[in-house]
C-alpha cells in the first residue's frame, strides 16, 4: 500500500512524535513511522520508567534510613523487586498510550513497522516478519530515529550479566554486587538506586569526577553523598576488559598505572549513547554521517540532502528528549516558513534523578573561566533554608554564575532536594536574559526551596540575607 | 588668559579681509559681542563683535591692512587671568560644565541658526550626536524644526560635542548656544593657553571627567526613556548601557528571537559587525524614513484617558502640527475664501503621457505625471491674469511679476509643507515635472531651506491623488489663490460630433480655484480657471 504525506516523521519518540504533532498542527499531511511503541528510549526505556523506579528507591530509603529522624516507627519493612520493576513498567505503558491518543487527536498516521530509505522521498515500511507492509512517500522527511547504548568491544554486552540501562530497569531479580561504568547522570541514577535497595555498587569513572560534566562543586557534593550511602567509587580509571567468568563478571580496571580487578555478578555499560544511523539506507540515499551522528544545519535541521531532515539524539549531543522536542519544533516551522527563534543550545537544562538531585544549566564555574569570562558567583547551601530543614533535606546547594561585566547568567547548578524542578526559574531566566537583580528583586515565596535561588543570586552581590 | 582674534571666514571662497576700521583701541575694555573693528572682503563689508569679555591688549593688523583669514588680528587678555587663584577655584566648583573659559582646548558655541528672516526661534527636534561623540566638519549634528520648516543643522567644525545645552523638545530663541564642541584644529577663535597657569590643567582634567560622567549618564538617560514598547531584556539593556548604545539605536538593530526580540546575540553580532565597520551608525537619511514610517503606524500617546465611552489616546501636537494648525486659523480669519469648479478633460495629456511615460523615465529618470502640466497651464492663466498672482497689503495691492509656484506636499506622517518652484514661468514642461520631483523629494527628506518655502505667489494643491475628486483648499497666505487637483478617472460624456451628441469615455479631472474674495472675484476666478481648462484641453506637445 503506497500512501502520500506532506511530511513523514522516522521515528516516534520525544523527537518525532512532537515533530509530527507540530507538523499536523501547522496543517501538513503528516505520518510517524515507529516499529516500537512511540515515545522512543524516553518513555518506553529511559527517562519515564527510571523515574519512576527512583521514586521506589526515594520512597524506600526515607523510610529505611530516615523514619526514626521524623519519629516514625516501621518495623518489618521489605520490597518485592519484580514488582518495582512491574510498576515501572506499567507507569512507561500509560504514558506511551497518552502518546498514541495524541497521534488520532491530531489526525497523524501511526504507521507500525521499520522503516527504509528507497529513495528521499520515500520509505518503505516493514513488519516484524521483515515483509514489505507499506510505502510511504512524502515531500519532506525527518529523521529522529535516536540513539543507543554505546558499545565498545572490551566491555561485551550479553544482556544477562554484562547488561545496558535497558535490561537494568527490566532485570528479574535484584543483581548482588553491581559495577556501573561510566558515571554520567544513567550511570549515577542506577547506581543510587540499587544501593538504596541493598546492592553492593561500584562505579567506575574514567574523568577525574562523578557527574563530569557538572560544576566541579557539585560533582564533590555527590561524591560525598554516594560516599556515606557505601558505595565505591573509581575515578580516573579506566576499564580495560570485563570478562564473564561462570556466574561472574570480571572487570579489569586501571587507576594510576595500576591493575586491578573487580567482581560483581551484574555489569552496567553506561559510558554513554551513540546514534541510530544504520540499517535504514541512509547511504543509499547519500545523507552524510560523521562519527555515528547525522550532519545537520542547525538552521534548519536539514541534511546535506534536499528535503531531508534530521533532529534529536541522531544528531549528537546533547542527548536529551527535551532537546529532540524543541528541534523537532523549531524544524517543522521553519519549514513551514515561520521564523522561529534558533533552539538556544546555551540554555539547556540537564537533570540527573539520583539523590541528591542535580539540575543545571549554562556554563559551569571553571567553563566560564576558561572561556575568558570575569565572573561573580552566588551560593546558597541549602542547610541555611528553612524549608530544608523542615522537610529534612539539608544537603546541597544553590550556585549561579553570573558574568561581571553585563550581569548575564553565564550558569546555574543546584544539587539538592528538586533541583530538577528548581532549575526550571533558572532556565526562564537565562533565556529572558534576565540579570542578577531581576531574580532578587522577584519576590520568592516563603517558605520555598527556590527561596535558595533568590539568595544565591543576592550572594553573587554581596546583598544575600540569610547567610 | 590671553585670546586671540583672528580675522574670520566670511564665505567659501573667501580667502582674506581688509580691516577696514578699528572700533576699539589698545587697552580699551570689550565686552562680549561688542563690534571691535570693521572688514571688509570682496563679497561683503562686515563689523566684527568680540568673542570674549576682556581688555585689547594688541592689535596686529592696522586699518587698510589685507590678512588672511585665520591670521591674528588682535589679543585680549580676559578677565578670568587677572582672577586670584582662589577665586578661580570658586569658579571651578560653581560651573557645572566646561565653560569657553575654563578648558583648555578649543570649544567652539553652535547656536540655534538663523532659519529666515521671520523665524524667531527653534525646537531641537533631535540630537544625532551625544556628548563625547566625534564630530566632523559638515556633519549633521542636529535636526530642528521652526514654524516654517524642519531642517538639519551641519558642525561647523571638526571635533568632539563636549555639551550639548539644549536638550531635544526644547525650543530656544535664534542665536542662543544649543551646545559647544571642542575643537580640534581650533580655527575660529583661536585661543593662547596659558602655560604657565597649572589650575588650569587640572581644570581641564576635571572638565574631561566632567565629560566623561556627562555622556555616559546621557546614555542612561536615553536608556530610561523607551521610545517603543518593544522588550528589552535586562541582559541586553546592561549592555547597552556598557557600551553606550541609546535607545533610538537599539531600536533600529534586528532581533532573532521570539516575535523579534533583540537578544544579546543579536546585539553582540551588532556591536562586532559596528567595530568592524560593516554596520555603520545609521546616517541621517536613514534616520529619518524610519521614525516616520513608525509613526505613520502609531501616534505615540503620552496617555490615556478612559471616558465613559471609551479610551482616548492623548497624543501631544508636534512643532509642525501646531504651526500648521496656526497657519489654517489665520488664513481662514485673513482670506474671504469662496470656491469655483471646472471639469476638464485631459484627453490630450493622458495620452501623451500614455506614449511618452517609459521614455520619459528612461530619459529624466522621474515619472511623468499630470502635475507638470497642470503647473504649465497653471502659470500660462497667471501670466493672463496677472491679480491671482498677487497679495494684499494694507490697501494696496502687490502684484507680482514673478511667478514662484507652490506646490503642497504632504509629509509623512502628518505633515504639510508648500515649497515653490522659482520663477517657475521660466521652465518648460520637462523642467517643471524635475523641478516638482525634486521639492517634492526635498520636503520628505527634510531637505527644504528656507529659501524654498518662502515667496512664493500661487499654489497647486493635489488632493487627487488620494483619489478625491474635488476639495475647497485653503489660501496659503499672504497669496490670493490657490488652484485644487482632482483625481483623474475616466468618465461617460457627452460630445458633439459633426453635430450629433453622443457618449464617449474620457479621462475627465475637476479643478477647483479657492480664491480671496476681497481681491478675486468671481469673474477673475472663473476666468482663470477657464484659461487653465483651455491649455490642458488643447494642449500643444511641442512645448514638452
Amino acid at each position: 500500500m503506497s500512501k502520500k504525506f506532506d511530511v513523514a516523521v522516522l521515528g516516534g519518540g520525544p523527537g518525532g512524535y512532537v515533530a509530527a504533532i507540530r507538523a499536523a498542527q501547522l496543517g501538513y499531511k503528516t505520518a510517524v513511522i515507529e516499529k516500537e511503541n512511540l515515545g522512543g528510549i524516553c518513555l518506553n526505556w529511559g527517562c519515564i520508567p527510571t523515574k519512576s523506579l527512583l521514586r521506589n528507591a526515594e520512597l524506600y530509603d526515607l523510610m529505611n534510613n530516615h523514619a526514626d529522624e521524623f519519629g516514625l516507627k516501621v518495623e518489618g519493612l521489605s520490597f518485592d523487586f519484580s514488582k518495582i520493576i512491574k510498576r515501572s513498567r506499567e507507569v512507561s505503558e500509560k504514558v506511551t498510550n497518552g502518546v498514541e491518543f495524541l497521534m488520532r487527536k491530531n489526525k497523524i498516521e501511526r504507521i507500525k513497522g521499520y522503516g527504509k530509505f528507497k529513495d528521499k522521498n520515500t520509505i518503505e515500511v516493514f513488519d516484524d516478519k521483515e515483509e514489505l507492509s507499506d510505502t510511504v512517500s512524502a515531500d519532506k522527511i525527518i529523521i529522529a530515529t535516536g540513539a543507543h547504548p554505546k558499545q565498545i568491544p572490551s566491555i561485551p554486552v550479553d544482556r544477562k550479566k554484562i547488561i545496558t540501562s535497558r535490561e537494568a530497569m527490566s532485570l528479574d531479580s535484584q543483581p548482588k554486587e553491581m559495577i556501573v561504568i561510566g558515571a554520567g547522570a544513567i550511570g549515577v541514577e542506577f547506581a543510587y538506586f540499587y544501593s538504596v535497595f541493598g546492592t553492593n555498587v561500584t562505579i567506575i569513572e574514567m574523568m577525574d569526577s562523578l557527574v563530569p560534566v557538572e560544576d566541579k562543586e557539585v560533582s564533590q557534593t555527590l561524591e560525598r553523598s554516594f560516599k556515606k550511602r557505601k558505595i565505591k567509587i573509581y575515578t580516573s580509571t579506566k576499564v580495560l576488559k570485563a570478562e564473564v567468568k561462570s556466574k561472574k563478571v570480571k572487570v579489569t580496571i586501571e587507576k594510576n598505572g595500576k591493575e586491578e580487578i573487580l567482581e560483581a555478578d551484574t555489569v552496567l555499560n553506561a559510558i554513554g549513547v551513540e546514534g541510530n544511523v544504520d540499517g535504514f539506507g541512509l547511504e543509499k540515499i547519500g545523507v552524510e554521517v560523521e562519527r555515528g551522528h547525522i550532519k545537520v544545519d542547525k538552521s534548519t535541521y536539514q541534511t546535506n540532502v534536499d528535503g531531508v531532515y534530521a533532529i534529536g539524539d541522531v544528531i549528537g549531543p546533547p542527548w536529551l528528549a527535551h532537546v529532540a522536542s524543541a528541534e523537532g519544533i523549531y524544524c517543522v516551522e521553519k519549514l513551514k516558513g515561520l521564523n522561529p527563534p534558533l533552539v538556544g543550545y546555551e540554555s539547556i537544562p540537564g537533570c540527573t534523578y539520583c539523590h541528591p538531585q542535580i539540575g543545571s544549566i549554562g556554563l559551569t564555574e571553571e567553563k566560564a573561566k576558561d572561556e575568558g569570562y570575569e565572573i561573580k558567583v552566588g551560593k546558597f547551601p541549602f542547610s541555611a533554608s528553612g524549608k530544608s530543614a523542615a522537610i529534612g533535606e539539608r544537603e546541597g546547594f544553590v550556585k549561579i554564575i553570573f558574568d561581571a561585566k553585563y550581569g548575564e547568567i553565564l550558569g546555574a547548578h543546584i544539587i539538592g532536594p528538586e533541583a530538577t524542578e528548581l532549575i526550571a526559574e533558572l532556565g526562564l531566566a537565562k533565556s529572558l536574559e534576565a540579570d542578577f537583580e531581576t531574580i532578587v528583586k522577584t519576590v520568592h515565596a516563603h517558605p520555598t526551596l527556590s527561596e535558595s535561588v533568590m539568595e544565591a543570586a543576592a550572594n553573587a552581590y554581596g546583598e544575600s540575607i540569610h547567610i | 588668559m590671553r585670546v586671540n582674534i583672528v580675522m574670520p571666514k566670511m564665505g567659501e571662497s573667501i580667502n582674506e579681509g581688509t580691516i577696514i576700521k578699528w572700533h576699539k583701541k589698545k587697552g580699551d575694555k570689550v565686552q562680549k559681542d561688542e563690534i571691535i573693528f570693521e572688514i571688509s572682503t570682496d563679497k561683503v563689508d562686515t563689523e566684527i563683535p568680540s568673542s570674549e569679555e576682556g581688555t585689547l591688549v594688541e592689535i596686529k593688523a592696522f586699518e587698510q591692512e589685507t590678512v588672511e583669514v585665520g591670521e591674528v588680528v588682535a589679543v585680549i587678555e580676559t578677565e578670568s587671568d587677572a582672577a586670584s587663584n582662589a577665586d578661580q577655584e570658586e569658579q571651578k566648583s560653581e560651573e557645572k560644565v566646561p565653560s569657553t573659559k575654563q578648558v583648555g582646548g578649543d570649544l567652539i558655541d553652535i547656536p540655534m541658526p538663523k532659519m529666515g528672516e521671520s523665524v524667531m526661534e527653534g525646537t531641537i527636534i533631535k540630537w544625532y550626536k551625544k556628548v563625547g561623540d566625534n564630530v566632523e566638519s559638515d556633519e549633521t549634528l542636529f535636526e530642528i524644526s521652526t514654524d516654517k520648516v524642519d531642517t538639519e543643522v551641519p558642525s561647523p567644525v571638526k571635533g568632539v560635542l563636549a555639551e550639548i545645552i539644549t536638550n531635544e523638545n526644547e525650543t530656544v530663541e535664534v542665536g542662543e548656544i544649543v551646545a559647544r564642541i571642542k575643537s580640534s584644529t581650533g580655527i575660529s577663535y583661536g585661543k593662547i593657553e596659558d602655560k604657565k597657569a597649572e589650575p588650569q590643567k587640572e581644570t581641564a582634567v576635571a572638565a574631561k571627567e566632567e565629560t566623561t560622567k556627562k555622556s555616559s549618564s546621557t546614555a542612561e538617560i536615553y536608556l530610561d526613556k523607551p521610545v517603543s514598547d518593544r522588550f528589552y531584556s535586562p541582559v541586553v539593556l546592561n549592555i547597552a548601557r556598557k557600551e553606550n548604545i541609546p535607545f533610538d539605536e537599539l531600536e533600529r538593530i534586528g532581533g532573532s528571537g521570539v516575535k523579534g526580540r533583540l537578544t544579546k546575540k543579536d546585539l553582540f553580532n551588532y556591536l562586532e559587525a559596528r567595530k568592524s565597520g560593516s554596520v555603520t551608525k545609521p546616517r541621517p537619511t536613514e534616520y529619518q524614513s524610519k521614525p516616520s514610517q513608525k509613526e505613520t503606524v502609531k501616534f505615540e500617546a503620552s496617555e490615556t484617558q478612559t471616558t465613559s465611552f471609551g479610551n482616548i489616546d492623548v497624543v501631544p501636537m508636534d512643532n509642525i502640527r501646531s504651526k500648521i494648525m496656526e497657519h489654517m486659523v489665520k488664513s481662514r480669519d485673513t482670506s474671504v475664501h469662496v470656491t469655483a469648479m471646472i471639469e476638464v478633460d485631459m484627453t490630450q495629456i493622458h495620452n501623451y503621457i500614455e506614449r511618452n511615460k517609459d521614455t520619459f523615465q528612461n530619459n529624466e529618470g522621474i515619472k511623468l505625471t499630470y502635475m507638470p502640466f497642470i503647473s504649465y497651464a497653471a502659470i500660462n492663466a497667471l501670466k493672463q491674469f496677472p491679480f491671482v498672482n498677487a497679495s494684499i497689503e494694507g490697501n494696496n495691492i502687490l502684484v507680482k511679476k514673478f511667478i514662484n509656484l507652490g506646490i503642497a506636499v504632504a509629509v509623512e506622517p502628518n505633515g504639510l509643507i508648500v515649497p515653490n518652484i522659482k520663477n517657475a514661468d521660466e521652465r518648460n514642461i520637462r523642467g517643471l515635472a524635475k523641478a516638482i520631483n525634486q521639492i517634492g523629494q526635498k520636503a520628505r527628506n527634510k531637505g527644504l531651506s528656507p529659501d524654498d518655502i518662502s515667496g512664493g505667489t500661487f499654489t497647486i494643491t493635489n488632493y487627487g491623488v488620494f483619489g478625491s475628486l474635488f476639495g475647497t483648499p485653503i489660501i496659503n497666505q499672504p497669496e490670493v489663490a490657490i488652484l485644487g487637483v482632482g483625481t483623474v478617472t475616466k468618465k461617460p460624456v457627452v460630445v458633439e460630433v459633426n453635430g450629433v451628441d453622443s457618449i464617449a469615455i474620457k479621462p475627465m479631472m475637476y479643478l477647483s480655484l479657492a480664491h480671496d474674495h476681497r481681491l478675486v472675484d468671481g469673474m477673475l476666478g472663473g476666468r482663470f480657471l477657464k484659461a487653465v481648462k483651455d491649455t490642458l484641453e488643447n494642449f500643444d506637445i511641442n512645448l514638452v
